[in-house]
């Protein structure tokens, strides 16, 4: 062929070539900049969209009582979970796991069947049954083991210990004030995986080990513990009580050994209502009732101008809360109650200390003190006749507290209070402490300093009256009440002190001596004789008050008691909610202590 | 440096016939074939089997294709290239009718876009018909128009039939790039027909400014929240492809995945089958979006060895069409080479995100059968091109 293409055609073609060859050039350059001036940039970005974070919980401390009795203590349980596009044979996934853990077909065929990357079928499985489950190796089913908080001692210590939510944090108790020492810090794994999710096997992981948490050593001694809360339910179930508190601690220190509350709840099923609590719940509701169709009563016949407003009612779920708290509810530290006569003890320290009083001093007790325009009882109707001031803390003459209250004053009397620390929380390390409800300083005239003389009018907690006391015959030093010693991490190492410095002096140690001889006597010749141990010395006071508000007929009886009386060891307080029958102190709390003394003081001495 | 095999047909007597035939095209392009599959396999085993529960699923299929594929083309490249010239006009009509097919019975959807077609059991998509159909009638055309071409008026009319094709193409299919290509390989070929320059320099100017504007107009538009839902799905890919991140959720996510691939892979890569963005986060990781798998996995290495090879198949084209016996067979070579051009240029464009986000395969390795096969038969018409050079006029 003779008509060979035209030299322009030709060259175009070469242009066209070249013209390629440029713009591939200049795509080359833009690779050059994207894989290797951007790469850094871009690999991060992209590695941020592969890599999930998997978090491995830490354990979490244990708490170990004062002689290393594991109170808090984890337990390995298992979550199931199924990773749908694993599985290979579905029915027989199906059938296995809901034979294996007990749910229903159709709960479990919901979840498998759902597509997701990873569908959680059951958690908290005892670690026997994942392990069965994981050697059954279908694929698909996936076992994770977990930690899991257990108490080996299901309701002991329960208001004190507290319990864990589901992400391992402190709901209540100890629990919640030492979180950050018992949680430790969460390992990750970092794996990648593809687009829906699901890790690569062959890929490598970066692993951040967990940092488990600190072991926490408290205070609490598990057999007086365990011994008080057996008496405390002893009582209540005697007495019929509605609740009883007891607290033993150390006086020297501050150191609680024991702190009951009954009814207690058990801390491995703590959204469980206890049937003792239902119970006492169900008795505070008839009597709100009967309260409140008295006043009906009472209203009837006038023009009531108010109406009484009903109460919006509760969801099921509110009320359930409501009453979880409840049955939660620390009455040694959350509730506050009128002291009574304990309260004694702080008025004799207080016209001790400013010098008001002297044991010579002599009092007369015809069965009542007039106050103002106020007539105000003595228990004892006919009177104590005269007696002087050791016979009057004996005998818990109100008349004679009166009078000492009244020769303080009240700017002194509110000072003393001040300065003993009463009208400040105590500053235990345990979770909503309540306050001390107290008249202002002010509005305190001579009647409302008669009534707080012997322990009316004002509300404060047990563990502030039983820490006062201390206070008050340990030297006189302010103490502060805990129950954390130290945190120690897992070789048994102590990380980190939680001693108390001891406070300060709040009065002189010759009135603490007096205070621990006056108490000392109302044991052995007044109202706790029922406390009387041959062959020790004991000091303490009865109280009996009325259930707020007056008029219910319902008492708490109430008993401090310290030993031995001239350099107290231990101290310990007991507290009976609304009694049946007799509801004397003296009568029914006394004994509760002598009990708990005749084991606990042969038990320290060891 | 491609080599020049004598063939030797019917021994020395006959040597002033002895012709040509192009090997390292031909083998250039089969390497293609056969490294595209195994980036197909790659890229796709991941999500066929889970999709279809074989990871081989896209393999097989395109490997089907390419074994039809190099039938077509061996058969193609047997058959004399003047054969085509008498099937110009129905080329043409053909190309054009079987455009509207898809929007009858006949036609199916995939991906969102209705732009296949089945016939007696094969799938195929009218605008890679329509590529090949194009050039073809096209050269056909230039050679009958002989110097008319050099006037204004002639360049014109050499323009409507490629125009209406590619209008056709655009607006029944909604297959913008497909028009862009089919017009784009129009354009080279009466580039290189023609002897002026100026009125394409024109055409080149005037083609970028006014791309230039329109990109300028859409993000004025989109300074104005209410006015950019109004701009449609390519005014926001040409927002996404200016600013991925900002539009990492929606239309930006392609490219941006598409570079995350790409910038991961470094020098070297992760190594064959090592590529993590292929693991359901890259959408059409074995389609449109190859190239950014084959730079995760390959490297800065494997993406230049890529674009060499393209290049070498280009330039193997080049010498054909200088080399070939008269103009019509030097234009069906052109038309090959532009398409091909065109085609690598725009998909290696749109994975480093040079330009706005639009679905262009990467000749030879892209998951596609239509595509690879109307590939395969037009390699097959440049070497019958390449067949007819005799050795004596090199």
């Amino acid at each position: 062929m003779s008509n060979k293409n035209k030299t322009y055609n030709r060259k175009k073609v070469v242009v066209l070539f070249f013209f390629c060859a440029v713009t591939f050039f200049l795509l080359f350059v833009r690779l050059i900049d994207l894989m290797i001036f951007q790469s850094g940039y871009y690999t991060d970005k992209s590695t941020q969209l592969h890599e999930r974070e998997r978090s491995i919980k830490a354990a979490r401390g244990r708490i170990l009582d004062r002689n290393g009795i594991v109170l808090a203590d984890n337990k390995t349980v298992c979550t199931i979970s199924v990773i749908h596009s694993q599985i290979e044979d579905k029915e027989a996934v199906i059938s296995f796991l809901s034979r294996k853990l007990e749910l229903s077909e159709d709960f479990v065929r919901k979840r498998v069947e759902k597509y997701s990357s990873m569908e959680r079928i059951r958690s908290n499985v005892p670690k026997e049954l994942g392990d069965e489950i994981r050697e059954a190796d279908l694929p698909g089913v996936k076992v994770d083991e977990d930690y899991k908080r257990y108490y080996p001692y299901d309701a002991l210590a329960s208001k004190v210990l507290g319990f864990t939510g589901g992400d391992n944090q402190g709901i209540i108790g100890l629990e919640v004030i030492y979180d950050e020492v018992l949680s430790g810090e969460e390992g990750t794994i970092l794996t990648l995986t593809d687009a829906a999710g699901i890790e690569l096997e062959a890929a490598s992981e970066h692993r951040k080990e967990p940092v488990p948490g600190n072991d926490l050593v408290i205070s609490m001694d598990y057999n007086i513990q365990s011994y008080a809360t057996q008496l405390a339910k002893q009582v209540m179930a005697t007495k019929e009580a509605d609740r009883v508190s007891l607290i033993v601690m150390n006086p020297q220190n501050g150191e609680i050994m024991a702190m009951v509350d009954v009814p207690e709840f058990n801390l491995n099923e703590p959204y469980t209502l206890t049937p003792e609590y239902e119970a006492l719940r169900a008795k505070e509701e008839a009597r709100k009732q009967a309260a409140k169709e008295a006043k009906a009563a009472r209203n009837a016949g006038e023009e009531s101008a108010e109406e009484t407003e009903p109460e919006k009612p509760k969801s099921e779920e509110e009320l359930r809360q409501e009453k979880l708290n409840g049955m939660w509810r620390n009455g040694c530290i959350n509730d506050t109650y009128e002291p009574g006569s304990t309260f004694k003890v702080i008025t004799a320290a207080a016209a001790l200390e400013t010098g008001c009083v002297t044991l010579s001093d002599t009092f007369s007790c015809p069965g009542f003190i007039v106050v103002d325009d106020r007539r105000i009882r003595c228990h004892k109707v006919g009177g104590h006749g005269a007696e002087d001031f050791t016979k009057g803390i004996c005998n818990s003459c109100n008349p004679v507290f009166v009078t000492l209250g009244l020769r303080v004053g009240a700017d002194r009397y509110y000072d003393c209070l001040k300065q003993f620390g009463l009208l400040e929380r105590t500053g235990v390390d345990l979770p909503g402490e309540a306050g001390t409800i107290m008249h202002q300083k002010d509005a305190i005239g001579n009647v409302e300093l008669a009534t707080m003389s012997f322990g009316q009018s004002f509300q404060i907690t047990p563990l502030q009256l039983a820490t006062t006391v201390s206070s008050l015959v340990n030297g006189g030093r302010r103490i502060t009440p805990h129950l954390a010693v130290k945190a120690v991490d897992e070789k048994g190492t102590q990380v980190e002190s939680f001693e108390k410095q001891s406070g300060r002096q709040i009065v002189s140690e010759e009135t603490s001596e007096t205070m621990q001889m006056l108490l000392e006597k109302v044991v052995s010749e007044g109202g706790g004789s029922k406390a009387q141990i041959e062959g020790y010395s004991i000091g303490g006071k009865t109280a009996t008050s009325q259930t707020l508000p007056r008029g219910s007929g319902r008492y708490i009886a109430s008993f401090v008691g310290f030993s031995p009386a001239d350099d107290p060891e231990v101290l310990a307080l007991v507290v009976i909610h609304s009694p049946q029958g007799t509801y004397y102190g003296g009568q029914i709390a006394a004994p509760v202590i002598r009990q708990l003394f005749e084991n606990v003081l042969p038990y320290l001495e060891k | 440096m491609a080599t020049r095999f004598r063939t030797v047909q019917g021994g020395a007597r006959q040597s002033n016939n002895e012709t040509y035939f192009d090997y390292s095209l031909l083998f250039t392009v089969l390497f293609l074939i056969g490294f595209g599959l195994m980036m197909i396999y790659s890229s796709s085993s991941y999500k066929a089997n889970l999709d279809y529960d074989d990871s081989a699923y896209f393999l097989k299929k395109q490997l089907q294709a390419a074994v039809l594929g190099i039938a077509g083309m061996i058969i193609v490249s047997r058959i004399p290239y003047h054969f085509w010239e008498k099937l110009a006009v129905p080329a043409y009509i053909v190309s054009a009718a079987l455009i509207p097919l898809v929007l009858t019975p006949l036609g199916y959807s995939s991906h969102g876009a209705r732009r296949w077609i089945r016939i007696l059991g094969i799938s195929l998509q009218p605008a890679e018909v329509a590529k090949l159909g194009m050039v073809i009638f096209l050269a056909c055309l230039v050679c009958k128009m002989g110097r008319r071409i050099r006037s204004t008026k002639g360049l014109i009319a050499l323009m409507i039939p490629p125009g209406v094709i590619a209008v056709m193409v655009w607006k029944i299919t909604q297959n913008m790039s497909s028009a862009i290509i089919i017009l784009g390989i129009a354009m080279l070929m009466i580039f290189v027909a023609s002897p002026d320059y100026k009125r394409f320099i024109v055409m080149a100017i005037l083609g970028i400014s006014g791309a230039a504007l329109i990109v300028f107009a859409i993000v004025k538009v989109a300074e104005s929240p209410e006015l950019t839902e109004k701009l449609g799905f390519r005014g926001l890919r040409i927002l996404a492809w200016l600013n991925p991140e900002a539009y990492a959720d929606d239309k930006g996510f392609q490219t941006l995945q598409a570079l995350y691939a790409i910038g991961s892979g470094g020098i070297f890569g992760k190594g064959l089958g090592e590529s993590i963005q292929k693991l359901g986060f890259l959408p059409e990781a074995q389609n449109d979006m190859i190239f950014s798998i084959i730079c995760e996995e390959l490297g800065l290495f494997g993406a230049v060895a890529v674009i060499l090879l393209f290049l070498l198949l280009i330039w193997r084209c080049m010498i054909i069409a200088n080399n070939a016996p008269d103009l019509f067979g030097a234009l069906l070579v052109v038309g090959v080479m532009g398409h091909l051009a065109i085609q690598v240029i725009l998909n290696i464009a749109v994975c480093t995100s040079v330009i706005p986000n639009t679905g262009i395969s990467l000749p030879f390795i892209s998951y596609g059968g239509s595509s690879v096969m109307f590939l395969l038969v037009e390699i097959g018409i440049v070497l019958n091109v390449g067949r007819s050079i005799r050795l004596k006029d090199l």
